[in-house]
């Protein structure tokens, strides 16, 4: 068998994709994230705030 | 939490109120502040074991220094809360503001 | 708070960004697949694209703003957000009309027409699929008239009027006619827990939460009253320290609560106001009229993430949410490819985080052996030595969206910062965060030569980090920086009186800006990390987090203070979908005895700790003679786990007929339901109280699965659910379908009227008031089930040695509930399973992944950085009067016998800053926190106004 590869794909660029991203990242692996589209950030990007710390989500 | 409190309350960051030296304190006072204090956490839950006591030690020695040199000791004050406790600082920024402004300004200032 | 994460992301040199791309096809075998990719085209190059927007300005084509949901326009040249990672515009085909425009305009030559789809393909050892979801679409369901009435908008519409970035920069209004209301209506379940019309069985899981949120932003956007109510069929703030919020909702802040199922809304057509038509809990039909509506609508999973999963051959359950064993929550059915977020089923940002961070543990861990073979090293430039040098200071300014520029005159405070001793250069920017701005920050640093950067924004302790990154980045030694919070701490708390909050930010850039002369470079000491981790905790929690590690190729030490592993899972039988608890408890068990990295300790208790991140050492007492070990290790996951609440209600303890949820499913393995004519349970025993505010999170999903058990053993058996709101959330949701399918009764009853309970020679007679009938109901029954609650493990020993905090329900708090869910608050310590909260096993699973997957970003090194912030003893000038010896809470500082002088280890200093201010002669300064640099800001605040 092939040697195995030290990188991973995430599929999706939304707050998940994202912090599995770095985690890998963040571990010594190389990581291509991938969305269909043209920016990272997903449906969290898009909301005010958020519950239950009224933090705002940008 | 975005909670209004007064405008004349300005925040000096240090990491623990334990660094709080007494200097700073006089320092503020002598350079005219009209009141200091220290925001530290509850007592018993301080991350490095026990400056918010020490700091409370040191805020107590001010408070006597400047009895002894005549001016209002309650310039000078210790609040505790935890980092979750928005509303109460935001509280305790008003009800410090109120009781500087029944002291008057500071004698000191302009001096 | 999700933009530091974007910039994080944009920048991290071991992440390759693939944006306006989807996967064609995976072939290939775990460890070594190929991703074939379509690359759609942008038309914009952007690694040659600034941002600049001189683009979209020359634009001449409308099209509708997607991002705030088509409620404004944008260019046919658009960018999404001011955030947008990576900053780089992109150009809509659908609407752009070829004319050359901002071709012409692009300095930067970034533009290119002829981009065309084209294919590419990478090698990977696994694969995560996170492509979540969208709202569900109510176009579809005419009672709403959604689409036909401009007022009723969706919940994630509501997010961008709120938003000061949307499409009505903040302000409270309704799309007809641009009023404030002064109602609005939220209808929960829009798209979910609906079989008939939606077609959606399941709880979203969020949008209870979500309305919460809106209503209360929303009434503090509002000018005057704003009467706001949330028609539901039930409340679910599950999660941790929800219910607080719920509560707060309901009794602080006047958020109205109505239990009704909606009929119609009409349109009035005179006012644009909405009659909404609804049965009230008695069945009676209700109408009243509000300016607004909003429909909170479920999380659904797109088209095509659907055909996605066809063409990888991903199994889908059918509500095409990612089909997962319980007891594996981030696993496909294919080897190597795993996936989390709302892909795998509805849930929130901190359970998509947390999943997100179990998917990258499993991910990792079946490639360890190659961890570090395809990444680059990250070259951060030689440091400029600026210590001799003058400080020249650089202010930028930032207008936060509206958010500060909005209230404080950012002009003004910019062109005041121009005077200030040591400026040389200030600037303005929309978004100081911005990787455009990053960039210009850097750009001035050279050009400028700055020596010290004040920024005034907003808070430390989310941008500080990024910000220094940026110093670092350009040669400039990251601790001359040094930010002004003109928002948190200024124009939030400000917004009444522009005036003050203008004033005010002088005087804290002007604070920053003595600070800043003051600040000198850091050197961060590297130290080795110790490659083991300790595991505190030997239940599901804890032995998933060790296998995880394990897998990852660390050494782990896994203490459990019984006898025997397991923890309360040895209690449990089976899960809500059948899965045998004990069958999977053993199989962890062997595992876990069976991995040469993982060390068990049973009997265990912890008597000391020290240390810090990277190396910790852990003084253990084991076995019944508390034989000594002492452990060394580099992290720690706390996994402590958590009991059945013991309930002191309803004559439990008193009546033998009366028992807990858990010894019900006992009852039911041993004896069986043969006997049993009637079974009532009472939900929220121990949960929702004045003792414990929260909720209990499962006890609901408990209750359906206890009386589904009795339904199957025993058909004829009635079996009544006394609730306050049924919180089966997501998936659960379809039980509770079926338990009511089944004839299982469920009566609901408000906190102040709770069920009575009698002891009778016939038997239990359990009273309650029916909101239906409106009449009180008495229900003889042989057996009585109380749902009781979870309550957190008594830690008080180990949260006193370890200095870790908890919550006053005695549950382990997380470093932030939303963006770091499993790590805690020091450094190189992570939390999992119920020692953070009450959670289902499949949750605990994924977190105790999640916490391994943390672990390893430390472990993975062989050496981390340390603070800089210490405390530095200045020898020449030091008695010795060991006053800081004796001070110091942790033991610093040391006299050295041989050389007579204090030593402070900065590896071990915590930076208190104690011994600074005891010390007589003031010879001792902490490193960032200088007296000067204190000083300065006193004398700048008093002395300079």
């Amino acid at each position: 068998m092939a040697d195995k590869s030290g990188s991973v794909m995430v599929l999706g660029a939304g707050i998940a994709g994202m912090q599995a991203s770095l985690d890998l990242a963040n571990s010594d692996y190389n990581v291509y994230l991938v969305d269909k589209t043209p920016t990272i950030g997903g449906m969290m990007a898009r909301l005010d705030k958020t519950f239950p710390t009224n933090d705002c989500a940008m | 939490m975005r909670l209004e409190y007064p405008g004349n309350v300005k925040i000096i960051r240090v990491p623990c109120t334990g660094k709080v030296d007494v200097m700073h304190l006089l320092r503020a006072i002598q350079k005219g502040a009209d009141g200091v204090y220290c925001v530290g956490c509850l007592e018993g839950t301080c991350h490095y074991n026990e400056g918010n006591f020490r700091c409370r030690e040191r805020v107590n020695h001010v408070r006597m220094l400047l009895e002894e040199v005549g001016l209002e000791s309650d310039r000078v004050r210790m609040y505790n809360l935890s980092s979750g406790e928005g509303p109460t600082f935001a509280a305790y920024a008003k009800e410090m503001t109120e009781h500087i402004k029944g002291l008057g300004p500071n004698p000191l200032k302009n001096k | 708070m999700i933009s530091p994460k974007l910039v994080e992301v944009g920048r991290h040199t071991n992440i390759n960004l693939i944006t306006n791309s989807e996967i064609k096809s995976i072939e290939g075998d775990p460890g070594n697949f190929t991703v074939n990719l379509v690359n759609h085209p942008r038309y914009i190059d952007p690694v040659k694209c600034t941002g600049c927007g001189e683009c979209a300005r020359h634009c001449p084509v409308t099209a509708v703003n997607e991002y705030n949901l088509n409620l404004d326009d944008r260019r046919a040249t658009y960018i999404q957000y001011a955030q947008a990672v990576p900053l780089a515009f992109a150009i809509d085909t659908d609407t752009c009309i070829g004319c050359g425009l901002c071709e012409n305009m692009c300095i930067a030559k970034a533009i290119n027409y002829d981009d065309e789809e084209r294919e590419s393909s990478v090698t990977v050892g696994s694969v995560i699929l996170s492509s979540g979801s969208r709202g569900f679409d109510p176009s579809q369901l005419d009672f709403l008239g959604y689409g036909k009435h401009t007022n009723v908008v969706t919940s994630e519409e509501f997010e961008r009027i709120l938003s000061a970035s949307g499409p009505y920069f903040g302000h409270l209004m309704r799309p007809l006619d641009r009023e404030e209301p002064k109602k609005i209506a939220w209808l929960q379940c829009v798209g979910s827990r609906d079989t008939n019309r939606s077609g959606n069985g399941y709880c979203s899981s969020v949008c209870c939460m979500y309305a919460i949120k809106e209503a209360m932003i929303a009434k503090e956007h509002a000018h005057g009253d704003l009467d706001c109510v949330i028609f539901n069929m039930d409340m679910r703030s599950f999660g941790k320290d929800y219910e607080k919020y719920y509560n707060r909702a309901r009794y602080k802040d006047g958020v109205r609560f109505e239990k009704g199922r909606i009929h119609t809304i009409t349109e009035e057509p005179e006012t644009g106001d909405l009659k909404v038509r609804y049965a009230d809990e008695t069945g009676m039909a209700q109408e009243e009229t509000f300016s607004m509506v909003v429909l909170s609508v479920g999380l659904k999973i797109p088209d095509t993430s659907a055909e996605l999963a066809e063409r990888l051959g991903i199994e889908l359950n059918k509500y095409n949410f990612v089909n997962t064993d319980p007891f594996a929550p981030v696993c496909t059915n294919r080897p190597g490819i795993y996936t989390c977020g709302v892909f795998q089923g509805p849930k929130d940002i901190p359970g998509s985080i947390t999943e997100a961070s179990a998917a990258a543990c499993l991910a990792g861990g079946d490639l360890a052996e190659a961890r570090g073979t395809d990444i680059e090293k990250v070259e951060v430039p030689d440091e400029k030595d600026v210590a001799d040098q003058a400080p020249k200071i650089g202010v930028f300014v930032c207008n936060c969206g509206i958010n500060i520029g909005g209230i404080v005159d950012v002009p003004d405070v910019q062109e005041y910062a121009a005077t200030l001793p040591n400026v040389v250069f200030t600037d303005s920017n929309l978004f100081t965060c911005s990787q455009d701005t990053q960039d210009k920050i850097k750009e001035m640093i050279v050009e400028h030569n700055l020596n010290r950067v004040v920024v005034a924004s907003c808070s430390p302790k989310t941008h500080e980090g990024m910000f220094m990154e940026t110093l670092e980045a350009c040669g400039l030694n990251k601790y001359l920086f040094e930010m002004a919070n003109i928002r948190n701490q200024n124009s939030w708390i400000h917004s009444n009186d522009p005036e003050l909050a203008t004033r005010k930010a002088k005087d804290l850039v002007r604070m920053s800006v003595f600070r800043a002369a003051e600040l000198k470079p850091l050197e961060e000491k590297l130290v080795h990390v110790n490659k083991r981790a300790l595991v505190i905790g030997g239940g599901i929690a804890g032995m998933n987090a060790a296998l995880g590690l394990g897998r990852q190729g660390f050494e782990v030490v896994l203490l459990e203070k019984d006898s025997e592993m397991g923890g309360f899972a040895r209690k449990l039988h089976h899960t809500i979908e059948g899965k045998d608890v004990q069958a999977y408890l053993k199989q962890l068990i062997e595992e876990v005895n069976a991995n040469e990295k993982v060390q068990v300790m049973t009997d265990a208790r912890i008597v000391g700790f020290e240390g810090f991140k990277g190396n910790f050492a852990t003084q253990v007492e084991v076995g019944p003679d508390a034989e000594k070990h002492k452990i060394e290790h580099g992290v720690i996951i706390v996994a402590t786990g958590a009991n059945e609440y013991k309930p002191k209600e309803f004559l439990y303890g008193e009546d033998d007929r009366v028992i807990t949820q858990v010894a019900l499913t006992d009852r039911l393995e041993e004896k069986g339901a043969s006997d049993l004519s009637t079974v009532v349970m009472i939900q929220c025993v121990g949960s929702r109280n004045e003792e414990n505010e929260n909720c209990s999170r499962i006890c609901c999903q408990s209750a359906v699965k206890n009386a589904l058990h009795i339904k199957k053993l025993n058909p004829d058996a009635q079996v009544f659910v006394l609730y306050r709101d049924i919180r089966t959330y997501g998936l659960l949701e379809e039980y509770y379908t079926e338990a009511r399918k089944q004839g299982v009764i469920f009566i609901r009853f408000d906190k102040d009227a709770p069920p009575t309970v009698e002891a009778t020679s016939e038997g239990l007679v359990v009273t309650v008031k029916d909101h239906i009938l409106q009449q009180n109901v008495a229900i003889s029954t042989d057996l009585l089930t109380l749902s009781a609650g979870m309550a957190a493990t008594d830690t008080d020993e180990l949260s006193r040695i370890m200095k870790l905090n908890r919550s006053p329900e005695g549950f382990f708090i997380e470093a932030h509930v939303k963006l770091r869910p499993v790590d805690m608050p020091s450094e190189g310590i992570f939390l999992c399973g119920s020692a953070h909260g009450p959670k289902l096993i499949s949750e605990t699973v994924s977190q105790s992944q999640a916490a391994a997957s943390r672990a390893t970003t430390f472990l993975a090194k062989d050496a981390i950085k340390l603070s800089a912030i210490t405390a530095k003893v200045d020898v020449d000038h030091c008695v010795k009067c060991l006053t800081c010896v004796r001070s110091c809470p942790f033991g610093v500082p040391i006299f050295n016998e041989d050389e007579k002088v204090i030593e402070i280890n900065e590896a071990i200093c915590h930076g208190c800053g104690v011994c600074t201010a005891v010390c007589p002669r003031q010879t001792i300064q902490l490193s960032f926190y200088e007296d000067d640099q204190i000083t300065s800001k006193i004398d700048a605040l008093l002395e300079a106004a």
